[in-house]
């Protein structure tokens, strides 16, 4: 046995003795832990689960040891991904600190920041938001009009953001704000982390298709924010901006995995609800063959991701391929999101029956329409692949 | 299911190779030659002396153990060419007949010559679109076969056939026939792929051996799901070679005083299109790679990798013609001669409809 087997060996008899039963079956929204001054338990299973992970500097598993991570190698990181996979734990802790802001903490923030926030991460103490989006900025990002003014020894930010997620609700807030008017666009641009509880900070959550509001408006009225919360250069956010959203890409093309699963099952779920004929097959041949486009795409996009993750560890990986995990993985969400509404046709139509888990379904539907839209567009995915991945002229 | 050293080394022989030996022109020429050869000797002995029809056999059988990752890299760049050889008839689709099918002696009496290449053999397993066991209306009656096969690769100039036929009882054997043997008629076609086809029927025809055996059934899955896999790795190749094609056209054909390939229209066209064949790209590999681990639901990586290869081949040469515009649609572009391979690819070993519909029942749909 190699080292690598023993690592799994460990890890696979940690988490059975660890992670308990109840925490072994797909995860519900209403069950989702996430972090913050705030959080809630939905059971006391839950908690242990989540204490269990977080003592051993697993909610962020590949994060140095010494900012409270569990400082795996990438082997061993996906060791655990997969022995956690293997058994159907849940994720443990859910945050945007742990997703996007830690990376680029990691990458571009002073030492103090680093010790300062990442400790608080990894324990789920702080729960925080991301500030990019603005009413007149979305696709064209950089022409945000948030603004910082230089008043001595600190910031003072006014402006709007919105598609922050939970800001009702979160700690802290990563933004980007302008800190040079004058300057070309991208170049007028800092990274700022903002205490929500300041004075001057503001929300107003938005209602949604799906009749949920996890999004809010976050406005700022002059809010003071010291400099040490400046991340990188002044007037250098944009840098640190690209770094995080590469996390972003990566987190959106994985989101069935880590947000709500209800691991749907369509032909289980088809078959149950629609004809079959005498040989076990779906009457309903036109559905039948689309669902085994969909079953091939979805099996194919796995082997897409084991094929990126072998070509990085060999050397040999085309940068092209990762650049179109989040247009493939996000659409083919919504080909199954749409599957499953035509399966259940008229029961498929309400949002408020009397059956929860139908209703999940239903709302998911409705909010993953979001997927295509959050982390960068699809439209803006195609020109990204169109000209870094396949070298068209810009 | 990434190439190792020895496989890339392998991939780049044989791509100098082919590009000296047998690039696009070479297809070209064949085509309009009056007799219209299946292949070129010429070629075939470069293949056979580089290994190629050896690539994939372990080495304690006489092969050079590169697996199917590496005779599936072979194919990829075959594909990238249109290069015309019996390398897919013979030394994918044959061996495998007859390495999964045969006894061991008639393994070691004919695969040799295979592996070598001095031998070239076909099989011939086609009686509607594709290969059913189930509705074989070739019967064997002692040591004579009698029936129809279509779509024979490169039939009238292999050295003998492999005919799919059922004995008595309604067993799947598998019949060797001399290609002159009595009773044997072979009417060959030209395909728009400028490459040889055949339809068969044979009448009492004279078989020199059966394969036969409880191995049979499963035995003739494997191999026709191999090469399933292998025509697969040739559609990608092809795709790839479109797309690559297209792109530096767009980088270069200018109009309204600027590249058309800064038109987003056409941009996003492609990212989608390059999407899908990255998922094409990566099933095929996947499928690869359980040819060499003897992964037990073959079949269903073989029919997807056929599948998605078949759908994107056939959506990028449509696109490529398009983005080529007027030139697309001239003999002159070699655009057209990979649109036509595509049409034929999709039909060899069963079209797309017919995958997708046999993964659907593989996966219980």
């Amino acid at each position: 046995m190699d080292e690598r087997d023993l690592f799994r060996q460990e890890v696979r008899e940690w988490l059975e003795t660890h992670c308990p039963v109840s925490q072994r079956q797909p995860i519900v929204r209403e069950e989702q832990i996430w972090a913050g001054s705030q959080a809630t338990f939905p059971s006391a299973d839950a908690q242990a689960w989540f204490e269990a992970m977080r003592d051993r500097g697993w909610t962020a598993p590949s994060w140095p040891a010494e900012y409270g991570g569990g400082g795996l190698d990438p082997d061993q990181a996906r060791i655990l991904e997969q022995e956690m996979a293997r058994l159907r734990c849940r994720p443990p802790l859910y945050d945007m600190g742990l997703w996007m802001l830690g990376p680029a903490l990691l990458a571009y923030g002073s030492p103090e920041q680093k010790a300062t926030h990442l400790p608080r991460i990894v324990r789920g103490e702080v729960r925080w938001a991301q500030g990019y989006s603005e009413p007149g900025a979305g696709s064209d990002l950089a022409s945000l009009s948030t603004r910082a003014l230089d008043a001595g020894d600190h910031f003072v930010v006014s402006g709007t953001k919105i598609w922050t997620t939970r800001a009702d609700v979160a700690d802290w807030i990563f933004c980007l704000v302008r800190t040079d008017a004058d300057a070309p666009k991208r170049e007028g641009i800092s990274f700022l982390l903002i205490d929500m509880h300041s004075q001057g900070v503001s929300t107003r959550p938005i209602a949604l298709i799906s009749g949920e509001s996890e999004f809010c408006q976050t406005f700022f009225d002059e809010v003071k924010v010291p400099k040490a919360n400046l991340v990188g250069e002044l007037n250098e956010g944009w840098a640190v901006a690209k770094e995080l959203l590469k996390h972003e890409r990566k987190l959106m093309a994985t989101m069935e995995s880590i947000t709500e699963k209800v691991d749907v099952g369509l032909v289980e779920l088809a078959k149950s609800r629609l004809a079959v004929t005498d040989q076990g097959r779906l009457a309903n041949a036109d559905l039948r063959a689309r669902l085994a486009e969909h079953l091939m795409q979805a099996d194919a996009l796995s082997d897409l991701n084991e094929l990126i993750y072998r070509g990085m560890k060999a050397g040999q990986l085309n940068p092209a391929l990762p650049l179109t995990l989040k247009y493939i993985g996000t659409h083919e969400q919504q080909r199954k999101d749409e599957l499953m509404l035509e399966i259940l046709g008229a029961d498929g139509l309400s949002m408020m029956s009397d059956t929860p888990e139908l209703d999940r379904m239903v709302r998911n539907w409705a909010y993953n329409k979001a997927h295509t839209i959050a982390g960068g567009t699809s439209e803006i995915q195609l020109n990204i692949i169109a000209r870094r991945g396949l070298g068209l002229p810009e | 299911m990434i190439l190792n050293e020895e496989q890339l080394l392998l991939r780049n022989t044989v791509a100098d190779f082919l590009n000296k030996e047998a690039p696009i022109e070479a297809l070209r020429m064949l085509r309009d030659k009056a007799d219209a050869p299946a292949w070129e000797p010429e070629l075939w002995r470069g293949l056979c002396e580089l290994g190629a029809p050896a690539a994939a056999q372990p080495e304690e059988q006489g092969g050079l153990g590169f697996g199917a990752m590496g005779m599936g890299a072979i194919m990829i760049e075959v594909g990238r060419r249109l290069s015309a050889s019996p390398l897919l008839s013979s030394a994918i689709f044959a061996q495998a007949v007859i390495r999964e099918c045969g006894s061991a002696q008639q393994i070691g009496q004919l695969l040799p010559d295979l592996l070598s290449g001095d031998a070239v053999a076909t099989v011939a397993c086609q009686e509607g679109t594709h290969f059913e066991a189930e509705t074989i209306r070739c019967f064997r009656e002692n040591n004579q076969l009698t029936g129809c096969k279509n779509l024979v690769i490169d039939a009238a100039s292999a050295d003998y056939l492999l005919v799919t036929a059922l004995d008595r009882q309604g067993h799947l054997c598998i019949g060797r026939i001399a290609i002159d043997a009595p009773g044997v008629a072979i009417t060959p076609r030209q395909l728009m792929d400028g490459r040889q086809y055949g339809s068969v029927s044979f009448t009492h025809a004279t078989v020199e051996e059966w394969l036969e055996g409880e191995q049979v059934v499963s035995g003739f899955a494997r191999a026709l799901d191999e090469t399933t896999v292998m025509l697969s790795a040739e559609m990608l190749g092809g795709s790839r070679e479109l797309l690559e094609r297209t792109v530096a056209y767009l980088q270069e054909r200018e109009q309204f005083d600027v590249k058309i390939g800064t038109f987003q229209a056409l941009q996003h066209r492609l990212a989608q299109a390059y999407c899908q064949l990255e998922l094409a790209a990566a099933s095929v590999y996947a499928a690869m790679n359980a040819l060499d681990s003897a992964a037990d639901n073959l079949a269903q990586y073989a029919s997807r990798a056929k599948t998605l290869t078949g759908d994107i081949y056939q959506h990028l040469s449509n696109e490529a013609v398009q983005m080529h515009g007027g030139m697309g649609v001239t003999d002159e572009m070699d655009i057209g001669l990979f649109l036509k391979r595509s049409r034929v690819c999709n039909q060899l070993l069963g079209d797309s409809a017919y995958h997708k519909d046999r993964f659907a029942t593989l996966r219980g749909c």
